[in-house]
C-alpha cells in the first residue's frame, strides 16, 4: 500500500482548490448541524426557557438536569441496550445473507434474475399499515412476541431488502477481470467471492451496514407494537414515554435524542478508514 | 458462470424474505377483496377508494412529494460526496457531521423542524427577520405555498446523508490508475468528474435513486408528525392516506385495497427499472 | 471481517439466551395503563392484590405517542391484554368491529354515572366500556392582561359578542386576545368548534344520523363565528399550525391572553411560569342561550382475546368504585358521589366543574372520524382563505352526507 501511495502522490490529482473546499465544507457543516445545534442547546435549557417568544438562543440558566432525568432516572439506559443487540442482530444477519444474495445477482445470470431481484424489494414497497397485523399474528405464532429475536426477524424486512440491492450495485463495479484471474490460479465461486470481492467492496459493505444498523436504530412502529415491556423496548419508545397526555418534557426528549445520535456519530468517526477505497490498495498492479 | 449456481446464492436470502412477506401479503390482498364480515365483494374496495375527491389530490401531491424530494436529494447527496472525497484536514469530522441528519430520530427531526419553522416560536423567523431579510414572519407551515416545499426540504435535509455515503463508498473504489491516465492527458478537476468520476458512480447513483422514490413513497413520518397531511390536504400524499384508513377510520379493507394497487405500482416500477438497467456495466 | 462476524455471532448467542419474554400466567390480569397516572396505577394494583392474593396484576405502561394504532393492531391480532385505557370516542369503532367483550354486567351503580358519559360508550343495547374519567373545555384566561386591556378580571365575558369585544381589547402590542386552534390533531379543533355550533342550536349530522346539516345556517355561523377570531386578526398568524398544546405554550409566553382548553392546562401553566395570573371561565353561548361542550375522558375496555376476563371483571368493579375512581382520574370522575371528593373542591376547578353538565357525547356513526376529518378539512380551508364559511361547509355537507348511507 505505501508504494502505490507515494506514486499516486507523485502524480498529485487535481482536486477542488481549497477555498471551494473550505467553502463547501462550511456550508455541508452548518446545514447538517444546525437543527442539531438547536436540540442540542434546548436539551440544556430549563423547562420555561425552552418556549420563549422571541426564541432564545443560548440559556439564560443551563442546566444538566435533563440528561440526570435521561440517564438515571429512566429506563433509556437499558433501552439503549435492547438497541443495540437488536440493531446489531438484524444488521449482521441481514449483511450475511446479502453478501451472498449480491453475489449471484451480480457475478451470475440466470433465468428470471430481474424477476427475483424485484421480489427482493418487495418488503420495503409494502405499506406498514399493510403488514403490522399479518405480521404481529406471525410472531404470535411463533412466540417471538416481546422477544429480541422476534424484533431483530422483523426487521430483516426493513434490512435485508436494501442490503442485498447496493450490494449488488457496489459488487457490479468491480472489474471481472479479477475474478478471471482467480479462477485461474483455481479459486472456487466463494473463494472468489471472500477473498477478491469482498475485500474490495468494504466500503460498500461498510455504507450497507451504516444504513441498516440506523434505521433499526430509529424504527417506531414495529417496536411500538412488538416490544410490551422494558426487558425488549428500544430507544424511539424511550423517546416516546417522555410524553404524557397533555405534556412534553421537550428538555428529556432533546437530551435522549443526543444520547441516541451522538454515539452513533461516533461509532461512525471511528470506524472512518473503512471509508477508505479497497482498489487503490494496489490489487491492479501486475 | 452456470445458471444453477447464481440462483444458489440468492437464495437463502428470497427464503427468509419469502418467509416473513409471504402472510402479510396474501393478508392484504385477501382483505382488499372482502368487506369487514369477512365476505368476499370483489372490486367494491377498490371503487370506494378511488371515489373521494381526495384520492386524487393525494396522488398529486404525492408526484410532487416524490419528484422534488429524490431530486434535491441526489443532487446534495452527489455534491456532498464529491466534497467529502476530498483530501483535507478534518475530513472524517466533517464526514460523521454530515451524518447527523439522517442518524436523527424521524420524530424527533420532525418535531424539531417544526418548531423551528413555528411562525411565532421559530428560529428561522427570528433569525431572518433579525438580519433584515424578511420584513415580516412567514407562515412557512400554514400557507399553501409553502407547506408542501418545506416539507420537501426537511425530507432532502434528513436523507441526503444517506446518498452522500452511498455514493462516497462508490468513489472511494475507483481506480486510481483512470485518474492518473486523466491527469496525464491534461485533465483538470472538473473534466474528471465529468469523464471518469460521475460514469463511475453512474450504477451506485441509479440504484440510491430507486431506493429514494421507494421510500419517498413509503414516507409517513415526517409529514404525518408535521401537519398531520394538512392544511386542507395540501400535504396529504397516498401512503399517509393508506394509514389514516387502516388506523383511525378502522377500515382496514379499504386500506388493504389501496395498498394493493399502491403496491402493484410500485412494483411496476422497479421491474421496469432492472430491465432497463440490469444490463449496466459495472466496470470501466 | 471474518472475526467481526464471529464476534457478532456470539454475542448474539449470548444475548438471546438473556432475552427474557414476559409469560403471563393464568391467574394474571393484564392492564394496559397510560404512562401520565402510571404511579397511582402501580397504587392501586398493590391494593387490590393485597385484598385478593389469588390473583397478579401486571401493568404494561402505554404512551400516547402511537396509542390508537398500537391498539387497534393488537385487539385485530387477538394478543391484546386483559384491561386496556382508551378514549371514550374510540370505543364504538372496537364495538362495532366485535373487538371488545360488553360490560353490562361488570358495571356497578349505573345510575351514579353521569349519563353522557354512559351514553358515550353504549352502542346497540349494550354497554362496551366502563368511563372513568370525564371532562370538558372551559376557557382559560390571563387576569393582567384583562386589567390591562381595562376588562375586569372577575367579570370574564358570558355571550359571543362580550367575548367579541374582548379579544379586541386585549389584541394589541403583540398579543393576541383569543388564540383557537387550526392545526394539529383533528380532536383540537373539533372540541373547540363543534360547541358553537351547538350552542347556536345547530350540528354536524342529525340526531337519527341520516342527514348532514353541517351547513345549516345555525351550524355556518357558528363556523364564521370560530373562524373569524383568525380571519380579524385576534388569533396568532401561526393558527393553522396551532393544536391546543401550542395555544397553551403561546398562552405561557403571553402572546396570547386567552384560549379553550381543559383544566389539565393549568397545573402545566403554573409549573412553567408561576407569574401567570390564572383564571377560568366557562365558554360563552350566544344571547339568550345555553353553553355546550364536548364530552372528553377515558374508558376501560376488555378485549374479546382477553385470557382472563373473569379476574378482569373483578378488577374493574375495584377500580370504579368511588374512592378508586376519584384518586385515579387526571381530570373529573364520571361517577357523581366521586365529584363529591375533596379533591375536587379547588377553585380553579369551578368553571370546569360548571361545564361538565353541559357536556355532550359525539355521535357513534361508524365513520364518525371520517365525518370529522371532511368537517376539519372545512375548517382549514376557510382558514386558508379559499372559500368562505358557507362555500366550506356546503362542501363539507355534500362529503358527509356521502358518508352517511
Amino acid at each position: 500500500m505505501r508504494a502505490s501511495a507515494s506514486i499516486a502522490q507523485s502524480f498529485r490529482r487535481p482536486g477542488l482548490g481549497w477555498v471551494a473546499t473550505l467553502l463547501g465544507s462550511a456550508v455541508l457543516v452548518f446545514i447538517c448541524l444546525f437543527p442539531f445545534l438547536w436540540m442540542g442547546l434546548s436539551s440544556i435549557k430549563q423547562l420555561n426557557e425552552l418556549y420563549t417568544i422571541p426564541p432564545q438562543w443560548w440559556p439564560d440558566h443551563p442546566t444538566l438536569a435533563n440528561y440526570y432525568k435521561v440517564l438515571f432516572e429512566s429506563r433509556i439506559p437499558r433501552y439503549f441496550l435492547n438497541s443495540i443487540v437488536i440493531s446489531v442482530g438484524s444488521t449482521g444477519l441481514a449483511l450475511i445473507l446479502a453478501v451472498f444474495a449480491a453475489n449471484g445477482f451480480a457475478r451470475f445470470r440466470f433465468r428470471g434474475q430481474s424477476f427475483w431481484q424485484a421480489c427482493i424489494l418487495v418488503g420495503q414497497l409494502l405499506p406498514t399499515a399493510a403488514i403490522i397485523v399479518p405480521l404481529f399474528i406471525t410472531l404470535k405464532v411463533l412466540g417471538l412476541v416481546n422477544t429480541y429475536w422476534g424484533l431483530i426477524l422483523v426487521y430483516m424486512i426493513i434490512t435485508l431488502p436494501l442490503s442485498v440491492w447496493m450490494l449488488t450495485s457496489y459488487f457490479r463495479a468491480i472489474p471481472r477481470e479479477l475474478d478471471e484471474a482467480a479462477v485461474i490460479d483455481g479459486a472456487s465461486r466463494v473463494g472468489i467471492l471472500f477473498r477478491i470481492i469482498l475485500p474490495l467492496s468494504l466500503p460498500g459493505i461498510a455504507a450497507v451496514l451504516v444504513y441498516s444498523f440506523i434505521t433499526t436504530w430509529n424504527e417506531f412502529i414495529f417496536a411500538l407494537c412488538f416490544a410490551t415491556d422494558s426487558s425488549v423496548k428500544t430507544l424511539p419508545i424511550g423517546l416516546a414515554e417522555f410524553s404524557t397526555e397533555f405534556n412534553t418534557d421537550w428538555g428529556a426528549v432533546m437530551a435522549a435524542s443526543m444520547v441516541m445520535t451522538v454515539p452513533i456519530a461516533l461509532l461512525f468517526l471511528v470506524f472512518q478508514k473503512f471509508f477508505v477505497g479497497g482498489l487503490t490498495a494496489g490489487a491492479t498492479k501486475g | 458462470m452456470k445458471s444453477n449456481a447464481g440462483l444458489a446464492f440468492v437464495l437463502p436470502a428470497l427464503i427468509v424474505l419469502f418467509m416473513l412477506v409471504a402472510y402479510p401479503v396474501t393478508y392484504t390482498g385477501w382483505l382488499s377483496v372482502t368487506n369487514d364480515q369477512g365476505q368476499f365483494t370483489g372490486l367494491q374496495n377498490f371503487a370506494d377508494v378511488l371515489r373521494p375527491r381526495v384520492t386524487m389530490q393525494a396522488l398529486w401531491n404525492t408526484l410532487w412529494w416524490v419528484i422534488g424530494s429524490v431530486f434535491f436529494q441526489v443532487l446534495l447527496g452527489v455534491a456532498a460526496a464529491l466534497l467529502l472525497n476530498q483530501n483535507f484536514v478534518g475530513r472524517a469530522l466533517v464526514r460523521s457531521v454530515t451524518l447527523i441528519p439522517w442518524v436523527i430520530p424521524s420524530i424527533v427531526a420532525a418535531t424539531t423542524w417544526a418548531w423551528m419553522f413555528h411562525t411565532e416560536f421559530g428560529i428561522i423567523n427570528y433569525m431572518l427577520t433579525s438580519a433584515g431579510a424578511l420584513d415580516e414572519p412567514v407562515g412557512w407551515l400554514t400557507r399553501s405555498s409553502t407547506v408542501m416545499p418545506a416539507m420537501i426540504g426537511i425530507n432532502v435535509w434528513k436523507l441526503f446523508p444517506f446518498v452522500a455515503i452511498m455514493v462516497l463508498a462508490a468513489l472511494q473504489s475507483i481506480p486510481q490508475e483512470l485518474y492518473e491516465a486523466a491527469r496525464i492527458d491534461g485533465a483538470n478537476y472538473w473534466d474528471e468528474v465529468r469523464h471518469i468520476t460521475l460514469p463511475q458512480i453512474r450504477p451506485v447513483i441509479m440504484a440510491v435513486t430507486l431506493l429514494l422514490v421507494i421510500w419517498a413513497l413509503n414516507a409517513i413520518t415526517i409529514i404525518y408528525a408535521v401537519t398531520r397531511g394538512g392544511p386542507a390536504n395540501r400535504t396529504l400524499i397516498t401512503p399517509i392516506q393508506i394509514f389514516r384508513l387502516a388506523f383511525e377510520n378502522v377500515e382496514f379493507n379499504q386500506a388493504a385495497a389501496l395498498s394493493v394497487m399502491f403496491f402493484a405500482t410500485v412494483m411496476l416500477i422497479v421491474l421496469v427499472y432492472i430491465k432497463t438497467f440490469a444490463d449496466q456495466p459495472g466496470e470501466s | 471481517m471474518k472475526s467481526l462476524k464471529l464476534v457478532c455471532f456470539f454475542a448474539l448467542s449470548v444475548l438471546s439466551s438473556v432475552a427474557t419474554t414476559t409469560i403471563a400466567r393464568a391467574g394474571d390480569v393484564v392492564w394496559w395503563a397510560p404512562n401520565w397516572g402510571e404511579e397511582r396505577a402501580r397504587t392501586l394494583a398493590q391494593k387490590f392484590m393485597a385484598a385478593n392474593p389469588g390473583t397478579t396484576v401486571k401493568i404494561e405502561i402505554t404512551v400516547s405517542n402511537g396509542l390508537p394504532e398500537r391498539v387497534l393492531t393488537a385487539l385485530r391480532s387477538g394478543t391484546g391484554p386483559d384491561i386496556i385505557e382508551v378514549q371514550h370516542g374510540w370505543v364504538n369503532g372496537y364495538a362495532q368491529s366485535g373487538l371488545i367483550l360488553p360490560l353490562d354486567d361488570t358495571i356497578q351503580d349505573k345510575q351514579d354515572y353521569v349519563p353522557a358519559a354512559i351514553d358515550y360508550v353504549g352502542w346497540n343495547g349494550k354497554l362496551w366500556a366502563i368511563p372513568y374519567r370525564i371532562e370538558t373545555h372551559g376557557i382559560i384566561y390571563n387576569k393582567d392582561h384583562f386589567r390591562e386591556a381595562g376588562l375586569d378580571p372577575g367579570k370574564p365575558p358570558k355571550t359571543w359578542d362580550e367575548l367579541t369585544t374582548a379579544a379586541k381589547a386585549l389584541t394589541k402590542n403583540g398579543r393576541y386576545g383569543f388564540g383557537i386552534t387550526g392545526g394539529g390533531e383533528v380532536g383540537n379543533t373539533l372540541f373547540r368548534s363543534l360547541p358553537f355550533i351547538w350552542m347556536n342550536g345547530g350540528d354536524i349530522i342529525t340526531a337519527d344520523m341520516t342527514k348532514a346539516v353541517v351547513n345549516s345556517p345555525e351550524a355556518v355561523k357558528a363556523v364564521e363565528f370560530y373562524t373569524n377570531f383568525y380571519k380579524q386578526g385576534l388569533s396568532p398568524k401561526s393558527t393553522l399550525e396551532n393544536d391546543g398544546l401550542a395555544l397553551r405554550r403561546l398562552f405561557i409566553a403571553g402572546t396570547v391572553s386567552a384560549y379553550q382548553s381543559g383544566q389539565f392546562d393549568l397545573p402545566a401553566i403554573q409549573k412553567e411560569n408561576p407569574n401567570v395570573k390564572l383564571g377560568a371561565m366557562t365558554i360563552p353561548a350566544p344571547a339568550g342561550k345555553q353553553t355546550a361542550a364536548v364530552l372528553g375522558g377515558w374508558s376501560y375496555v376488555v378485549p374479546k382475546s382477553a385470557k382472563n376476563p373473569e379476574e378482569a371483571r373483578k378488577f374493574l368493579q375495584f377500580l370504579n368504585t368511588t374512592e378508586n375512581q376519584g384518586y385515579y382520574t387526571d381530570t373529573f370522575p364520571a361517577r357523581m358521589s366521586s365529584i363529591k371528593l375533596p379533591r375536587f373542591d379547588d377553585p380553579m376547578l369551578k368553571p370546569f366543574a360548571e361545564m361538565l353538565p353541559y357536556g355532550r357525547p359525539v355521535p357513534v356513526h361508524k365513520n364518525w372520524v371520517k365525518i370529522v376529518q371532511a368537517y376539519f378539512d372545512g375548517i382549514q380551508r376557510i382558514l386558508l382563505g379559499d372559500q368562505t364559511a358557507k362555500e366550506s361547509m356546503d362542501q363539507a355537507n355534500e362529503e358527509i352526507q356521502a358518508l352517511l348511507k
